[in-house]
């Protein structure tokens, strides 16, 4: 058998913009580990790339993004696109009139998604011009009184000084939306790609980004002398400024919001929520070199046991071992051990504070969430100043000392909302701010266009303490992508935390399990926390993580049709393994609110330490089935049926000493 | 924290030798901190019995009654007389209809328990089996409880021998485990004292395996009693099981406060269900199974307790109502591959048994009436597939099934 494998017919776009990912595949061919090229190389017009994609005469195409919607098969590459934030210069509608007073407007055929766009666009205006398609580049000779053309690629440069109202439509997507364009994006047949093209692909783009001046020259030179011929440095600051070739977080939401406005003006059958996008897997080196390497270290569970017992650190080998083939109870014991090395003292601390979701708006649509509206759709909410004194008052009559403070990606909030919020709090009550977790930090970067580290500091100055772990799910991008492929990426969420600890403050971190995960996920998930850590800890300044807490999916009513072990026994399993690998993060808190109370007492045997919180509200989870309430004094039951002292703690773990323990409900 | 592991190896070495734990042992296993070590010494034995298997049959419950004369604290199901508000008797043609709803299902067990009707005539308890048996005469009728065939002898004027031959004749197959609670007198004094004693409930059974039922033996535990009168209460089991070897499951069965009048005891706990059923499996080493009844433990707890010793987690159930009343927050009903998939995850293998535990079908680990299970199949429970039994379990005393 001839183990090679046949290159991929790749089938770039000629225009100028796709250059920096198309040209260095063809002067730079790149190759497999076998020597032989990974790729052919052709190019067209979008349209025709995404019609030989769907007809099986190439394995990889540059496509418009609304060919998405007929083909949620396709496999797309992660961290590439042709996209941009504001005016986008070739994308244009032509026209000696403003639009509103358009009666036609002539569309372009070499891509739909800009056909699209503008329909989206006349749509959120309640314009209603009639359309009609003609040939490529044909448009623009047609313009005249009441008649208008789209123009996209290469012919609509220099159009906008040609025309008395030219509609730079990158522009008006991000004055409508708040939100960048993403106009095309590398798409594949399904099941042909390897990590090896997705490297190759990655790596061209950075080869491609750093020869922009050099695409322009030339075609600055192929163009001298025709009707759109612009200066050589207007074509570099194009491909520099007006375009943007990464698809981070933002990008994410711009595209998931065009699909659903397209989705819906065409009349999808499912309404709103029908965009789906498969991105490719985005694997993780360190675990694939550490299964590589021979057999160096340990091989029987036995022995990574009296390891992981004697408090040495696990490598990634070894704690894929343990979660393939270490027994519940043995798992059990040593993390009890663990956790009675870390925390001699018999105490299990909770926490009394309030979970208040401000907004349930957002921007992210991922599938397994239960609470979210999109923008615009019904039953969306933002609490208002009255309701959250009223929640925040209760919240200290009961003895709460925090509030944990999240809520959905929601457009029309700003920085200077939550500044004036987190202020507001301060000024009015004793409570402390577990707010925002990085994926809300990340979207409000975006928003404002600002560092995360300057969010953060502009946050924590207007009193946000501390960053709740969530929306880490599961932090691997294969699984990312498959689940909630418009929210961050792994390395998003951890650049947060990271920029977090820096300025000193304290985190939690999480683990969401039951998306049909393997075990290279979970350790994965595991490894990048504990590296985290250990550079945070370094560091000495207060920052790192205080806590980790892990869960299963509650799936009821959400669009995540997958089904997968969510037991109670695997919950325990994991946690178990968790303390042995996290050795760097002190405390592990159960899950009751899913799990219920039952299975959090038999957890404080399996690892945890703490006994999570009070929650006077919870409205994610319980939307999603998740049905289980319990006061101070149960908890405190709990807790010494699994033998041991209860105590009240604040979220940087620090015991309080001033406040009663609850009366002891326990029987003999 | 100091761990007493000279009596753990003591009690690991008896377990070896076989030599039967004593009261005092039962006690200290209770005691022990180290929940996940119990867990581990429950499970060798249970391994060394089962296996990796884990039982479940298919069945439904009627509660043909909850009219009762018996006021038993820790009861929510009972309304004591007939025209209280709740209070229902269904006659034998619904009961019937009850079955033919299941036209077609592969049921193989009908589960019948009563509250203690003052009025109803004897005829009504064996028409109930005759014409369940005449419906579906290939479905085991697993029915009334020690307590309810105790009550029938002193209303209708009979001997247990004779209450139970003629039920036999209607169709009865094995008595179920309820109205055991706990035996000690001074926990029996407070919540139950109008029903059988615990001498009594034993009676019944030991003259129901002299018959050839087989029967199965259950404790309520969580109310009023000491972890003493608990271990106690298996003492009496064990003891009769030695005499007669007629029970085949022992059954814990953990106390739920809403809805009756000990409601201000604290609801059941996790860590205490699941040191119940491993010392149950340390102190029983005379009865095969032990059954976590996940409607009364909830899904979660009952996989947990796969591992602290149960091999056992009831059937599909079907509108039970004792434990509902209760408080009890589990579904009314699980489809066998709801079962099979919460016993895969439990890291076993699925054994559909009848109600005498002949096997009638095993997990091959493969989908399932259409449904894809692969996904769900752990790693860890393929890879522990067939664990060999290296130990039947105590051959079934003399009788035998007729």
């Amino acid at each position: 058998m001839n183990s090679q494998t046949p290159a991929l017919r790749v089938l770039g776009v000629s225009f100028l913009n796709a250059r920096p990912l198309v040209a260095p595949l063809r002067t730079d061919p790149p190759l497999g580990p076998d020597g032989t090229a990974l790729f052919t190389v052709d190019e067209a017009l979008p349209s025709v790339c995404a019609q030989a994609l769907a007809d099986g005469r190439c394995d990889i195409a540059l496509v418009p993004v609304a060919t998405l919607l007929d083909h949620p098969e396709w496999e797309v590459v992660p961290d590439i696109a042709i996209a941009c934030r504001g005016a986008v210069q070739t994308v244009v509608v032509a026209a000696e009139r403003p639009l509103a007073e358009l009666s036609r407007i002539l569309l372009d055929d070499a891509s739909r998604s800009s056909a699209l766009l503008l329909r989206v666009l006349l749509a959120a205006q309640g314009l209603t011009p009639t359309l009609e398609v003609v040939p490529h580049g044909e448009g623009a000779a047609r313009v005249g009184q009441g008649v208008g053309a789209l123009v996209i690629g290469d012919a609509a440069f220099g159009l906008a000084e040609r025309f008395s109202h030219s509609v730079d439509l990158g522009a008006l997507w991000f004055h409508t939306t708040g939100l960048p364009m993403v106009f095309a994006v590398w798409a594949a047949r399904p099941g042909c790609l390897r990590p090896e093209h997705l490297e190759a692909l990655l790596a061209a783009k950075n080869l491609g980004l750093r020869r922009i001046e050099e695409y322009a020259r030339q075609y600055a030179r192929e163009h001298a002398g025709t009707t759109t011929s612009l200066p050589e440095s207007d074509y570099a600051t194009y491909l520099r400024r007006a375009i943007r070739y990464g698809l981070d977080a933002y990008e994410r939401e711009g595209l998931v919001e065009y699909l659903s406005r397209a989705s819906s003006l065409l009349q999808r059958p499912e309404g709103d929520d029908t965009a789906h996008v498969r991105f490719a897997d985005a694997g993780y080196a360190p675990l694939r070199a550490a299964v590589a390497t021979g057999t160096a270290s340990p091989v029987s569970v036995g022995q990574i046991l009296d390891r992981a017992r004697r408090g040495e650190r696990l490598g990634l080998r070894e704690g894929l071992l343990l979660y393939d083939e270490a027994d519940l109870l043995e798992l059990g014991a040593v993390a009890d051990l663990r956790r009675a090395a870390l925390h001699p003292e018999g105490i299990v601390s909770y926490i009394v504070d309030r979970n208040v979701n401000y907004t349930n708006v957002c921007t992210a649509r991922c599938k397994f969430c239960n609470f979210y509206t999109p923008p615009g759709g019904p039953n969306g909410y933002v609490l208002s100043r009255e309701i959250l004194a009223e929640k925040f008052r209760e919240t200290e009559a009961l003895g709460g000392i925090q509030i944990l403070l999240q809520g959905g990606l929601n457009p029309e909030l700003g920085l200077a909302w939550y500044e004036e919020l987190f202020r507001w709090t301060k000024a009015n009550f004793s409570l402390r701010l577990h707010a925002l977790s990085p994926t809300e930090v990340i979207h409000l970067a975006n928003l404002e266009d600002l560092t995360i580290r300057e969010v953060l500091i502009r946050l924590r100055a207007a009193g946000m303490d501390s960053l709740p772990g969530g929306g880490a799910e599961l932090l691997h991008d294969e699984i990312r992508n498959r689940i909630s492929p418009f929210k961050n990426t792994t390395d998003e969420w951890l650049e947060v935390m990271r920029q977090a600890h820096m300025l000193g403050m304290k985190t939690t971190c999480t683990m969401v399990f039951g998306f049909q995960e393997t075990g290279d996920h979970i350790l994965t998930h595991f490894d990048r926390l504990r590296a985290l850590q250990d550079e945070s800890l370094l560091r000495d300044n207060g920052g790192c993580f205080t806590a980790f807490i892990t869960w299963p999916f509650q799936a009821d009513g959400t669009r995540l049709k997958l089904r997968d072990d969510t037991s109670a026994w695997r919950y325990l399993r994991l946690q178990a393994l968790a303390r042995l690998y996290l050795d760097n993060i002190p405390n592990i808190q159960v899950s009751w609110p899913t799990l219920g109370a039952e299975v959090g007492e038999v957890g404080l045997r399996f690892g945890a330490n703490d006994f999570g919180s009070v929650m006077i509200e919870e409205n994610v989870v319980s939307q999603a089935g998740a049905h289980f309430m319990l006061t101070a004094e149960q908890i405190e039951h709990h807790i010494r049926q699994a033998g041991f002292r209860p105590a009240r703690r604040n979220m940087q773990y620090e015991l309080l000493t001033d406040t009663p323990v609850a009366p002891s409900g326990a029987k003999a | 924290m100091t761990r007493d592991d000279s009596r753990l190896d003591e009690i690991t070495r008896k377990l070896d030798d076989r030599t039967p734990l004593t009261l005092a042992d039962g006690v200290w296993l209770y005691g022990y901190p180290d929940l996940c070590a119990l867990g581990s010494l429950a499970n060798r034995v249970r391994e060394r019995l089962h296996g990796d298997r884990t039982y479940f049959n298919i069945n439904f419950h009627i509660n043909a009654t909850n009219v009762c004369h018996a006021d038993c604290k820790f009861c929510s199901f009972a309304r004591l007389q007939p025209g209280m508000p709740q209070a229902y008797t269904m006659s034998i043609d619904q009961i019937r209809d009850k079955l033919i709803e299941r036209r077609g299902q592969a049921v193989t067990e009908i589960h019948i328990v009563n509250g203690l009707h003052p009025d109803l005539p004897w005829e009504y308890y064996l028409d109930t089996l005759r014409v369940l048996k005449a419906e579906r005469p290939e479905i085991h009728l697993k029915a009334y409880t020690a307590v309810e065939i105790h009550d029938f002898a002193i209303r209708y004027g009979r001997s247990y021998e004779q209450v139970l031959r003629e039920l036999i004749d209607a169709g009865l197959g094995s008595l179920p485990g309820g109205g055991a609670e706990i035996f000690a007198e001074r926990v029996r004094h407070k919540i139950c004292r109008d029903k059988a004693t615990g001498d009594q409930w034993l009676d019944v059974h030991r003259q129901a395996h002299r018959l050839g039922l087989r029967t199965n033996c259950t404790m309520l535990y969580g109310t009023i009693e000491t972890l003493e009168e608990r271990v106690d209460h298996m003492l009496r089991l064990r003891a009769l099981q030695a005499e007669t070897g007629g029970f085949q499951t022992f059954i814990p069965l953990s106390f739920h406060p809403d809805g009756n009048d000990l409601g201000k005891l604290p609801p059941p706990t996790g860590m205490d269900d699941l040191r119940t059923y491993a010392v149950a499996r340390l102190m029983l080493d005379n009865v095969a199974h032990i059954k976590a009844y996940w409607v009364m433990l909830g899904i979660k707890t009952a996989q947990i307790a796969q591992s602290f010793g149960a091999d056992d987690i009831d059937g599909t159930v079907q509108e039970e109502k004792i434990y509902h009343m209760a408080g009890a927050d589990t579904p009314q009903a699980l489809s066998r591959v709801d079962l099979v998939r919460l016993i895969r995850e439990a890291g076993r293998r699925a054994i559909e048994r009848d109600t005498l535990y002949n096997v009638l079908w095993e997990d091959d680990g493969g989908a399932l009436a259409g449904v894809r299970l692969d996904a769900s199949v752990p790693h860890w429970a393929a890879a522990r597939r067939h664990l060999p039994i290296v130990e039947s379990p105590e051959p079934l005393g003399p009788g035998g099934v007729a």
